[in-house]
């Protein structure tokens, strides 16, 4: 990881980005890496930046300052679609779908760059072993789904493009428990049967942790701890501040805080 | 028109404090920031908090010589409690709120404390964790009760009940109010100073209403003293430095005390405080330095050209102020200029525009450092002091500046060097000796009255006293060359990437040292250089980073004699915090703790020596 020894075969490579909103600096200097066919999280609190780390990778804001690499090849200036062309895929947070496009348009929207026909169907195919809902649903408009469905169609839109990395912001937003679980036993999948890369922003710390493996914490626009994810989820802090772990005090509760060290 | 200002002084702290709320009645005492709003408290106000404190505790059994023990940060309920246990003829005993539930312990026991005053919920479990173990404790009296509406315990009480119980108390014993001011006298104790022990356990120094008067009643002696001072607040009250330079100087002085919110806040406070004497320790005063310069890496050229012309002319009248001539008319005007279009923007910046005076004390500076402040136009003197002798001991003079050293004796106390080359005091402020541990007093007091500090140093012909090192940490090399490590480390913390050092060397073939960065400049370099850092321990780590600490220390080495030079360094890759035992309170280093916490790494840099 950056900093480290870097790992030689990383399909991304963030370093130093500063982006901004207007005159307020949302990313202060981030630097992460994503090794090929891993799954990397960000985590951080409302607010931390890790959204803007995602729209500055894809290309939808311009860092100030810093440089992006997808597998190999410089993209911090290059417009979305360019990103696109080249592999990148990126889930946004809250799916977007097209509410008034049916299921299957959706889809189609998400093969746009491609001219294989045999190949979408056959990506269209595996969509509907992933997602079997979707089938069911075809001719209906993407706005009508329900919101794990949207979820799903989001995810399905963004794999139709047959991205090397996949971003995904926050898949488990607004989502029951039963189905987050199931979307994120999907992810792994897709990451283990097709080979894609994800970086997965995500609140849902405990659940992220499981799936990923690295990770990387983001406070106020730095990051405050990189580690693998088993070495994470023991940390002290991550516990108290992410997992929600209680210590108890003398009185048997604590509503104070420690102050956060990040070891 | 500012006026000068009399002191008030009493018989004990107590009294003086009575005298002050009495005498300056409904002028502003201090300050607190509420809600973001700096709110005043004016001295009948606080005395009427304070004396329902003193009944308050005796109402609950606390009697004239018990103790009581503060456990807070630096806010005005610190000096209410203070004042109160004063004022009932109690014993004063500070807690760093930083401390850990096991020494928290260990200073309840060893002070006997009866009573404890705590900030808030987070200090009150330290307490609650290690009351069974604490038999003399009766009472816990805590200041901010959030998150503890459901919590009760006949122990524990807020501090706004206890105010309240302690003016029912006042009905039909006003006569009581003046038994407990007379029951302590000159000679008693009065307030316990634990020193931060950076060696075995924390010693409690005590000291009598006597030893903290001797500095109050002479607290305009050096510097004049007018009716509109403000002070800004922020060091520990368990601290020596903050209670009598910060607080009890205020009491005797009447100096408006302005609380810093928390030790984070400080710069923004200071800025909206405008203080007009500011005591600070070398930790702050380099953290000023390295904002500016960091500052002015990011300003326009013209501006950068601008900052340099001005500082030198700044630096030029410096010269003539330590050299004791006068300047030529002519660099006088230039200064003039210097300083109302460039100068006193860096000043304002800063919030030390209108400061009279700045004091450092506490560890070791840089004489560049204060160099850079005279060449700013401010006052800087360098004082001495311990915990034993309850403050200053020696102050640089507004007459005579002479950097390297740390000024004359005062005039009420005495200063030699023993034949051994140690620092000797004498004086009224010196302690009665440390709490439980007879035979640690004797080690410090001689038969002839002179309280050994442990410094090494000496005296010019002047009188003035150069502190070379503490006398444990002097470093002999295997070569058997002397070196006094604090010399180089202050260099080294001169350099705004270099946050605190700890040089090594003691029977060893070179010095080494361990270093710990200063994260936001270090991290603004990384940024500037597109070095990829993702957390603190990457920080230290990239080859960039170390290269530029590399650099810092190459800058020191090339003013050392050779065999001085420091051969390797390593960087501390643990964020450290106050709460980490590897650092004071003060965020200083402790070289002992961390010679033995980083045996590992010091090993390593003098392993194959040829990779160096």
């Amino acid at each position: 990881m950056p900093g480290d020894a870097s790992t030689a075969d990383a399909i991304l490579k963030v370093a130093n980005i500063e982006s901004y909103y207007g005159p307020i600096m949302a990313i202060r200097g981030v630097s992460l890496e994503v090794p090929r066919g891993k799954i990397v999280t960000v985590l951080g609190a409302n607010g931390a930046g890790k959204t803007t780390v995602l729209k500055t990778i894809s290309g939808v804001l311009d860092p100030q300052k810093g440089s992006i690499e997808l597998d190999g090849k410089p993209i911090e200036r290059l417009n979305p679609d360019r990103i696109v062309r080249l592999g990148l895929s990126h889930v946004p947070e809250g799916r977007e779908v097209f509410p008034f496009l049916t299921v299957a348009e959706n889809l189609k929207m998400g093969a746009y760059l491609r001219h294989d026909r045999d190949g979408v169907a056959q990506d269209l195919e595996r969509i509907y072993d992933y997602f079997p809902i979707l089938k069911a649903r075809l001719n209906q408009a993407a706005g009508h789904l329900s919101g794990g469905e949207q979820q799903m169609l989001s995810i399905s839109r963004a794999l139709m493009n047959r991205p090397k990395l996949l971003l995904l912001d926050e898949p488990s937003l607004g989502l029951s428990p039963l189905l987050v679980k199931e979307i994120f036993a999907i992810i792994r999948r897709i990451n283990a049967d097709e080979g894609v890369s994800i970086l997965l922003v995500e609140q849902n710390a405990k659940m992220a942790l499981e799936v990923a493996d690295y990770g990387y914490v983001l406070e106020v626009g730095r990051i405050v701890m990189a580690d693998a994810c088993e070495r994470l989820i023991k940390s002290h802090d991550v516990q108290e501040f992410y997992l929600g772990a209680k210590q108890s005090g003398a009185r048997g509760e604590r509503r104070w805080k420690k102050k956060k060290t990040w070891r | 028109m500012a006026r000068a200002q009399t002191l008030t002084i009493g018989d004990t702290i107590a009294k003086s404090f009575v005298l002050a709320g009495e005498q300056r009645a409904t002028r502003t005492a201090l300050r607190e920031k509420q809600f973001g709003i700096w709110k005043s408290v004016s001295w009948r106000q606080w005395l009427e908090k304070s004396k329902a404190i003193a009944y308050a505790l005796d109402a609950s059994g606390f009697r004239p010589g018990d103790v009581a023990s503060i456990l807070s940060n630096t806010k005005a309920e610190w000096v209410y409690a203070d004042m109160g246990v004063l004022c009932a003829g109690g014993v004063a005993c500070g807690i760093y709120p930083t401390d850990a539930a096991k020494q928290v312990e260990y200073l309840l026991v060893d002070s006997g404390s009866k009573v404890i005053f705590v900030e808030d919920d987070e200090q009150l479990d330290k307490v609650l964790m290690v009351r069974k173990r604490c038999p003399q404790l009766q009472a816990i009296v805590v200041d901010d009760m959030e998150g503890l509406s459901g919590f009760s315990d006949p122990m524990v009480t807020s501090l706004a009940n206890f105010i309240a119980r302690g003016q029912e108390h006042m009905a039909g014993r006003e006569q009581l109010w003046q038994q407990m001011l007379d029951a302590r006298r000159l000679e008693d104790l009065a307030v316990l100073v634990y020193t931060s022990g950076t060696t075995g356990p924390p010693k409690g120094a005590m000291h009598a209403n006597k030893s903290v008067l001797a500095q109050m009643r002479h607290a305009d002696v050096l510097f004049p003293i007018t009716d509109d001072e403000e002070r800004l607040l922020f060091l520990p009250l368990c601290h020596v430095a903050e209670r009598i330079g910060g607080y009890y100087y205020s009491v005797a002085t009447g100096s408006v005390m302005n609380f810093a919110e928390s030790p984070e806040t400080v710069p923004d406070n200071i800025r909206e405080v405008q203080p007009t004497a500011f005591l600070a320790v070398p930790r702050i005063w380099e953290k000023f330095y390295s904002a500016t310069m960091i500052a002015l890496k990011d300003a326009t050229r013209f501006e950068q050209w601008a900052y340099r012309t001005a500082i030198g002319i700044g630096y030029r009248m410096a010269e003539h102020r330590l050299a004791g001539t006068s300047p030529a008319p002519l660099l006088r005007l230039a200064n003039m200029l210097a300083y109302w279009l460039v100068l006193r923007n860096v000043r304002k910046m800063l919030g030390v525009d209108r400061c009279r005076m700045l004091y450092t004390g506490a560890a070791p500076i840089s004489p560049d450092l204060i160099k850079w402040y005279l060449a700013l136009g401010l006052n800087m003197y360098e004082v001495y002091g311990q915990t034993e002798n309850c403050g200053v001991a020696t102050s640089m003079r507004p007459e005579r500046i002479k950097l390297g050293t740390v000024g004359q004796s005062v005039p009420w106390g005495e200063v030699k060097i023993s034949p051994a080359g140690e620092i000797l005091l004498k004086g009224d402020f010196l302690l009665m000796g440390y709490l439980n541990k007879p035979e640690r007093t004797a080690e410090t007091i001689d038969q002839d009255g002179w309280l050994h500090t442990g410094d090494i140093g000496s005296l010019d012909a002047e009188g003035f006293l150069r502190v070379t090192d503490r006398m444990r940490d002097i470093i002999i090399t295997a070569g058997g060359k002397n070196i006094t490590p604090s010399e180089i480390e202050n260099q080294l913390k001169f350099s705004p990437y270099i946050s605190d050092a700890i040089v090594i060397g003691d029977r060893r073939p070179y010095l080494t040292c361990l270093v710990m960065i200063d994260q936001e400049n270090v991290e603004k370099f990384a940024q500037d250089h597109s070095v990829p850092f993702t957390n603190y321990a990457s920080l230290t780590r990239a080859k960039a980073v170390q290269d530029l600490i590399w650099g810092e220390i190459a800058k020191v080495n090339a003013d050392l004699a050779r065999v001085e030079g420091i051969k390797r360094f390593h960087l501390i890759e643990q964020q450290l915090t106050p709460e980490d035992e590897e650092l004071t309170p003060t965020m200083k280093l402790k070289r002992a703790f961390v010679n033995q916490k980083y045996a590992n790494e010091i090993d390593m840099m003098y392993r194959n020596r040829e990779a160096a």
